[in-house]
């Protein structure tokens, strides 16, 4: 992996068009992001497009990337997401049923990282996702790590949706106030 | 952003956290694209929790996926890249009359690298802010830094390239140029490279240091570890020096030049101290040899 600082140069780069800088930038990135569209997707095809996509906005709206708001692997993790997630919710609700393991694997956690290859930022969030009940901890995470909605976690904690709705907010608003925002 | 009640705060939270179903995430994207503030605050939740992703394993897609990029992408495919080609050097002057043919290529990837470097310029201002506040980042921090941007950034200064052209001089190398300024205003120094030497000067035409401070000149590249010194100038209107022939010619050519201020002397420890204050990159103003033709189709 490129340092943050060689990261934002070769987006920098690409913004002016330079397509060896992006194949680079794809090249030191593509692993990370296709885990994280992977585990929320579960399907290896679906998972392809969505990097395909991915690449293809990274390449046309490099311009855009402001590396004093987030660090080039968070910028970019976060529009490979947010498609990933826009796929599984226009597919429907059906995953859980389509892909009875889906549970299993999903309770996995992701990998540990030592604590000194963590940035201050993760573990800042980390102490106040902590804070949260334990259940509230486990339904925030697998939201973010499985891309799973309110259904799915309602079916999951046994709990009707309304209260998971509930449960969200409240968890969201506390890791706002903990982080003092 | 204090103006947002708890729904829009949890609204914006829950899209990045990723449960809203589709109709609400609809919603939201309405909203963001009406309203800059509310997509800054959306964004600052999908950056906030994105630190998450550092704990997600890495897993290889497989390889077409990058054919298929490149070709939704629209890019010209795996041949050699257009943007940035390394430069071409010319031919020592001993040898100039010698190697004439290679001139003529030489001329022929100027078209090329001029035009696209013309298409370029129009990305330009929307890049300048980031690369600036790159450097900011790059200096501050150096590469030491682990996976994130520190939370408090230096002001940022912001950068523009401005072309200029030298009239074409009767010397045989191609000379490069690099206007050093801040926020567009008038240049502070201009850096002028000679190809073929890698010498450079840098004449002072703006920039006073303050008492008991000192300007720092540093090349920045993605191709260095590290910001490194070239050193102190400014202290009179002219400073000429050969350190850029330590470096490789892609590396002159590509990098950043980017202008600190330091302790009178310089920076005691090789690292900058100092803020940013002016930045450019360089240009070729006079070709090595003769102007080439008008400029055609790129590729």
């Amino acid at each position: 992996m490129l340092t943050p600082a060689e990261l934002v140069w070769l987006i920098a780069a690409v913004a002016k068009g330079d397509e060896a800088a992006f194949e680079r930038l794809y090249a030191a990135t593509r692993a990370k992001l296709f885990g994280v569209v992977l585990r929320i997707l579960r399907r290896q095809d679906l998972a392809e497009e969505v990097i395909q996509e991915t690449y293809v906005k990274i390449w046309n709206s490099a311009g855009q990337f402001n590396p004093g708001l987030a660090s080039p692997i968070t910028w970019m993790a976060s529009i490979a997401r947010n498609r990933a997630i826009d796929v599984v919710r226009k597919r429907g609700e059906v995953s859980i049923e389509e892909e009875p393991s889906a549970m299993e694997v999903a309770a996995d956690s992701p990998d540990p990282l030592a604590r000194r290859e963590m940035t201050e930022e993760l573990k800042r969030l980390l102490e106040c996702v902590g804070r949260l009940e334990p259940d509230r901890q486990k339904l925030v995470l697998l939201a973010y790590y499985n891309g799973w909605s309110r259904e799915q976690l309602a079916a999951k904690f046994e709990t009707p949706v309304n209260t998971v709705k509930t449960w969200l907010r409240r968890s969201m608003l506390d890791i706002r106030e903990c982080l003092g925002l | 952003m204090m103006a947002y009640s708890e729904d829009d705060i949890a609204l914006a939270a829950e899209y990045a956290l990723g449960t809203l179903d589709a109709d609400e995430r609809a919603r939201v994207e309405t909203m963001m694209s009406a309203d800059k503030d509310f997509t800054a605050m959306v964004q600052a939740w999908e950056y906030r929790l994105g630190v998450l992703n550092q704990m997600v394993g890495s897993v290889e897609p497989s390889p077409e996926v990058w054919d298929r990029i490149r070709a939704a992408a629209g890019l010209a495919g795996p041949q050699a890249p257009l943007v940035l080609p390394d430069p071409v050097l010319p031919p020592p002057p001993a040898a100039s009359e010698a190697v004439a043919p290679a001139a003529a290529v030489a001329d022929n990837s100027n078209v090329i690298r001029l035009s696209a470097q013309a298409r370029r310029w129009r990305n330009i201002a929307t890049v300048a802010t980031a690369i600036a506040a790159a450097l900011v980042v790059m200096i501050a921090v150096g590469a030491y830094q682990p996976d994130l941007l520190p939370d408090s950034l230096r002001p940022k200064p912001r950068s523009q390239v401005v072309e200029v052209k030298t009239p074409p001089a009767a010397a045989p190398s191609a000379q490069y140029v690099a206007v050093l300024q801040k926020d567009g205003g008038s240049p502070a120094f201009i850096l002028t490279v000679d190809g073929a030497t890698r010498n450079f000067t840098v004449r002072r035409v703006g920039a006073q240091p303050e008492p008991g401070k000192s300007y720092e000149l540093w090349i920045v590249s993605d191709k260095l570890q590290r910001p490194r010194s070239l050193g102190v100038i400014g202290g009179g209107d002219f400073t000429a020096r050969p350190v850029l022939s330590a470096y490789a010619p892609e590396v002159v050519n590509q990098a950043t030049y980017a202008v600190t201020v330091e302790p009178e002397g310089g920076s005691p420890t090789g690292v900058a101290t100092g803020p940013i204050v002016f930045t450019g990159k360089l240009i070729e103003a006079v070709p090595p040899k003769a102007p080439p033709p008008a400029p055609a189709k790129t590729r």
